[in-house]
């Protein structure tokens, strides 16, 4: 699906706010793709709500501002009405007594920073609710009708989201580029790339953010690919996981980056697919993919930290002991969302690092604020550092110096909140401690 | 016929004045006056003249004549009950037929603007009052000819006052109470099925002594009597209050005395004196008897179902009505998700379509 | 007819017609809209969403331990007058006789005094819920119309049953009316309000707690 070498392309004019389309026919595809999310499951989850208020006190944002806007329900109102308009059981009785009031796109605008600026689709709220509504899971389907409307935020989550889908790579980076990238980091990082094997028994993917600004992680892969001596490849034609188009909420965009990969691991009749240390990645390639492609995958997908895990449980791995304490961020996609937290914690275990838990840390933890596409969004920068005193004072709790993480976007958060803040803690990649510290195997060659 | 006093009367009997001023006191207490309003009550009476009553009947079963006439022993308040003048009734006097319209039409005549008109039974309305006639007229007839000429009108009985047992659905003689009918003249309802008669003879005791009816509440019964429910005077209150209740007739509960408000007893909503008063001089009264209270002396009581539903029930749907309002909640609601379908189903092939036709290229 | 006539029967009739009949109305308008067949391997998978379904309904009960604090007061004062309803409801004589008359079923009531101590927190409970919704922030942005009209639905009958049990005032037949009138309000509202998460809790937990459990995440 990936255009080869395409010259990057503008951003679309509905991504941009500006005044092409008229009213009506932004609400009316908002409103259309509303509509298409209205299931069973999400109609249940709408009509449950008490107005109880409590997810509030579980969401960052909320806890941090006092502002009652940040209240997890109150972000999907406009959702909620569409719904009682179009598609609830009372939907006639309600239009007939004009108790269902169209939504307006001054409505859809109001509601653009809550549904994207303060959610990081962390999941926090879902885990309060008295009655079980998944509410994380309507403001990724809510982001849809946004998006529709042209009403993601265009500076830069709505810039990228575009490219991503133009050209299959939120930086737009072509295949040729990345392949030029890998076989360079091969040789910076003195290890051996496999790239664009024809057959491979596993292929790891790689976050865009990680390709900008960690591209030792990919030297990191390799080496512990290497070393756990699996067949394995990279595919230029499916290597970007980041997937920005769904947390911008386009369902194009979104299946175009999966088919992609999917071909790919397909395509070399891949065992296992490896999502990067990444968050919302793995939630769409895990959880989603087969539902996007409308197949089932005939491939194990594993988050990084769940593959390393299982390859220390088998021996295929082996690392040294690091006499170090530290602490872990769970990446809220794959630790709560995804109940992969003992994956991390067995690595750090093998590792023999003291690991201190953070108080609220685990399946519970607070969100970074940097998920969901909130750090793509520019002015979301001062919410998103009111929302990163929570993960200091969690942090500054454990009394370590260090923290590691299994996540670019929580690694990209941590460091810049970092230094924003002067914190003197270092933070770490899971994945890149593993590959400093693997420990020699004699293999036995066939 | 001679026109002796009141006073005299009872003295020919041998009734002592002191017996009259004690019968005036226990008047004065059952109509809630104050105890000087004995004395009064006793002079005016010893002066009384007798009282004619005219009384006539609608669609009645005669249960308010049996009780007021009935007693066991002469007492001093049947003996005033003998002294009015009751010249007409028709199934205690003599007199049939022609003879009997005759003294009807001859003592309203006689006694015209003073004469007190009681009536037991309900009113027929219905096709001119048909359904009910004495003598080839309508009792509707006879009611409207004679209660223009009345001082007063008694209205005996559940019947006579609310329209009663005819008036149970459907009714189908149209029956209706007095007051619907008559509203120029004062009237006193004296409901129950039948009533207390010691309530009837304290309304004649107070018009004999005071030339007026007693203080009526706004269903113009009279309040001494009647302005209270049967629950608050009820012997068996403290079993109420404990929430001690009969769950059957015969079970523990029911031959301890405890309260019959499970069974039905409507005593709460229903005002009377039979938990005071009682029946037959004081001796008992349905709930002593262990039969909850049947609500007889309130409008419509036939008709507010069960006697047997306790009044924290009432008449909720039976489970053949609960499943055809599930059936028909299911329609609705299978209704509105078609319809949502249809719509869905139609976005989701749109979007489709455009994914196919428009895959590679922009917008 | 008059106003307890009127109460105990078309009122009561029609008002348990409309509560069945309208939550079988939007159950069923909500289960019948088309359901998407999840293709992804479940880590947790066979009969595992269904024990994630019921067992979420039990465990949602209790919030995680990192919320108690803050979720102390309003969790304390839901759970004060949700419970002290159904003590009301079904400790309550003149209910145990409803519910009797109505299916056969029967139990010892609690003592009158207990009830009344039980209705009188309950009804402070619900005021001071009330006069909450109405101050604190995110309560106050939430609610709507749905919102109060459910609280003040659902006060009525507890007070008017307070006055009722206590014949405090006017006659028995037009406290016990209006009563019975409440709680017909409160049934007729029910099926189209928020107070039909009578229903949806067990149906929102179990959703949630059947995906959390195919993903093997946190429930």
């Amino acid at each position: 699906m990936s255009a080869p070498d395409a010259t990057p392309k503008r951003a679309s004019h509905r991504l941009a706010e500006t005044a092409h389309q008229n009213d009506s026919a932004r609400v009316k595809a908002g409103m259309r793709a509303f509509i298409s999310d209205f299931g069973p499951t999400a109609a249940i989850f709408m009509e449950a709500c008490v107005h109880c208020g409590q997810c509030a006190e579980a969401c960052q944002f909320y806890v941090e501002t006092g502002d009652p806007r940040y209240t997890p329900i109150h972000k999907i109102e406009p959702f909620k009405q569409a719904y009682e308009r179009e598609a609830g059981p009372f939907a006639l009785l309600f239009r007939a007594l004009g108790l269902a009031p169209r939504v307006t796109l001054e409505e859809l605008n109001q509601w653009q920073d809550l549904l994207y600026d303060s959610c990081n689709m962390c999941g926090r709220c879902s885990l309060i609710c008295p009655m079980g509504i998944d509410i994380a899971d309507l403001v990724e389907k809510a982001r849809h009708g946004m998006f529709e409307a042209g009403l993601v935020p265009p500076d830069y989550l709505g810039a990228i989201a575009e490219k991503e889908r133009s050209t299959g790579s939120p930086f737009e980076i072509t295949q040729e580029h990345f392949r030029q990238t890998l076989l360079e980091i091969g040789k910076k990082y003195g290890v051996e790339m496999h790239v664009d094997e024809e057959k491979a028994d596993v292929v790891p993917t790689v976050s865009s953010i990680d390709i900008k600004m960690f591209p030792a992680s990919m030297a990191a892969m390799a080496r512990v690919l290497n070393h756990i001596g699996v067949s394995w490849s990279f595919r230029t034609d499916g290597f970007d996981a980041d997937n920005v188009s769904l947390v911008a909420g386009d369902r194009k965009g979104q299946r175009a980056v999966t088919e992609a990969i999917v071909a790919a691991a397909i395509h070399c009749k891949a065992k296992t697919l490896i999502m990067p240390e990444c968050g919302h990645s793995y939630t769409e390639m895990r959880w989603e993919a087969a539902n996007s492609v409308g197949k089932r995958l005939p491939f194990r997908v594993l988050h990084i930290s769940e593959y390393l895990a299982e390859c220390i449980s088998d021996g295929s791995l082996k690392v040294n002991r690091v006499s170090q304490s530290c602490t872990f961020n769970d990446p809220c996609q794959i630790s709560r969302r995804s109940g992969a937290s003992a994956a991390p914690r067995a690595v750090l275990s093998a590792l023999g690092a003291d690991l201190r838990e953070m108080p609220d840390g685990g399946d519970m933890n607070w969100c970074c604020g940097g998920g969901g596409g909130v750090a793509l969004i520019g002015r979301a920068q001062a919410l998103r550092d009111k929302a990163f005193q929570i993960k200091m004072r969690q942090v500054e709790a454990t009394g370590a110096d260090t923290v590691y993480v299994s996540c670019s976007g929580c690694r990209q958060t941590l460091e810049h909140g970092g230094k924003k803040f002067q914190w003197n803690k270092t933070v770490g990649s899971l994945l890149e401690l593993v590959s400093d510290n693997l420990a020699t195997i004699e293999r036995v060659l066939p | 016929m001679p026109e002796r006093m009141l006073g005299e009367e009872l003295a020919l009997h041998k009734i002592s004045r002191r017996k009259l001023l004690k019968f005036a006191t226990a008047m004065a207490a059952s109509l809630a006056l104050h105890p000087s309003m004995a004395a009064a009550i006793a002079e005016n009476l010893a002066k009384a003249r007798r009282q004619s009553v005219i009384w006539i009947s609608g669609q009645e079963c005669t249960g308010c004549l049996e009780t007021i006439t009935r007693s066991a022993s002469p007492t001093l308040e049947s003996l005033i009950f003998d002294f009015i003048s009751l010249d007409y009734q028709s199934v205690l006097m003599a007199a049939a037929g022609e003879a009997a319209d005759r003294t009807l039409r001859e003592a309203a005549a006689a006694n015209k603007g003073n004469y007190l008109l009681a009536i037991d039974g309900s009113l027929s309305i219905k096709d001119g009052g048909v359904y009910s006639m004495t003598g080839g007229r309508s009792d509707l007839q006879i009611l409207r000819e004679f209660a223009g000429n009345a001082k007063a009108i008694l209205a005996i009985g559940t019947c006579a006052a609310y329209g009663g047992i005819p008036k149970a659905a459907p009714n189908p003689t149209g029956a209706a109470g007095i007051e619907d009918v008559i509203g120029d003249k004062p009237i006193v309802n004296i409901p129950g099925c039948p009533p207390i008669p010691e309530v009837l003879t304290g309304v004649l005791v107070n018009f004999l002594s005071f030339g007026r009816l007693p203080d009526l509440d706004e269903q113009k019964r009279p309040l001494a009597y009647f302005g209270t429910t049967i629950h608050d005077q009820c012997y068996r209150r403290p079993f109420y209050d404990q929430g001690k209740f009969a769950k059957s007739f015969d079970d523990e509960g029911a031959r301890q005395g405890w309260c019959l408000f499970e069974l039905g007893c409507k005593g709460p909503i229903t005002q009377n004196a039979c938990a005071s008063l009682k029946w037959n001089g004081g001796t008992s009264f349905p709930i002593q008897s262990g039969h909850g209270c049947l609500g007889c002396a309130e409008p419509d009581f036939w008709d507010k179902g069960s006697f047997y539903t306790s009044l924290a029930g009432g008449q909720g749907p039976g489970w053949k009505d609960i499943a055809i309002a599930s059936g028909a909640g299911l329609a609705a609601g299978t209704a509105a998700a078609i319809a949502a379908r249809r719509s869905r189903s139609a976005i989701d092939q749109s979007i489709e379509h455009e994914r196919k036709t428009k895959s590679g290229t922009e917008t | 007819m008059t106003l307890l006539d009127f109460a105990r029967g078309p009122a009561l009739y029609w008002s348990v017609l409309i509560l069945i009949g309208g939550l079988v109305w939007r159950l069923s308008g909500v289960l019948f809209l088309p359901f998407q067949r999840n293709l992804a391997t479940p880590r947790g998978g066979g009969i595992e969403p269904v024990y994630g379904a019921i067992s979420t309904i039990f465990s949602r009960m209790l919030p995680h331990r990192e919320f108690w604090h803050r979720t102390a007061v309003g969790g304390m004062l839901g759970y004060a007058f949700h419970i002290g309803l159904l003590v009301i409801v079904v400790g309550g004589a003149a209910h145990v006789a409803v519910i009797k008359s109505a299916t056969g079923l029967s139990w010892t009531p609690l003592p009158k005094g207990i009830i009344a101590l039980v209705s009188g927190m309950t009804f402070t409970v619900l005021i001071i819920v009330l006069i909450r919704r109405l101050m604190h922030p995110v309560l106050r942005l939430l609610s709507n119309f749905d919102d109060y009209a459910s609280l003040v639905l659902t006060i009525f009958p507890v007070l008017t049953g307070i006055l009722l049990a206590g014949e405090t005032f006017g006659s028995f037949g037009l406290l016990l009316a209006i009563h019975i009138l409440s709680v017909t309000a409160l049934m007729i509202w029910l099926p189209f309000g928020k107070l039909a998460h009578t229903v949806f809790v067990f149906f929102g937990r179990g959703a949630l707690g059947a995906n959390f459990a195919r993903k093997g995440a946190a429930k």
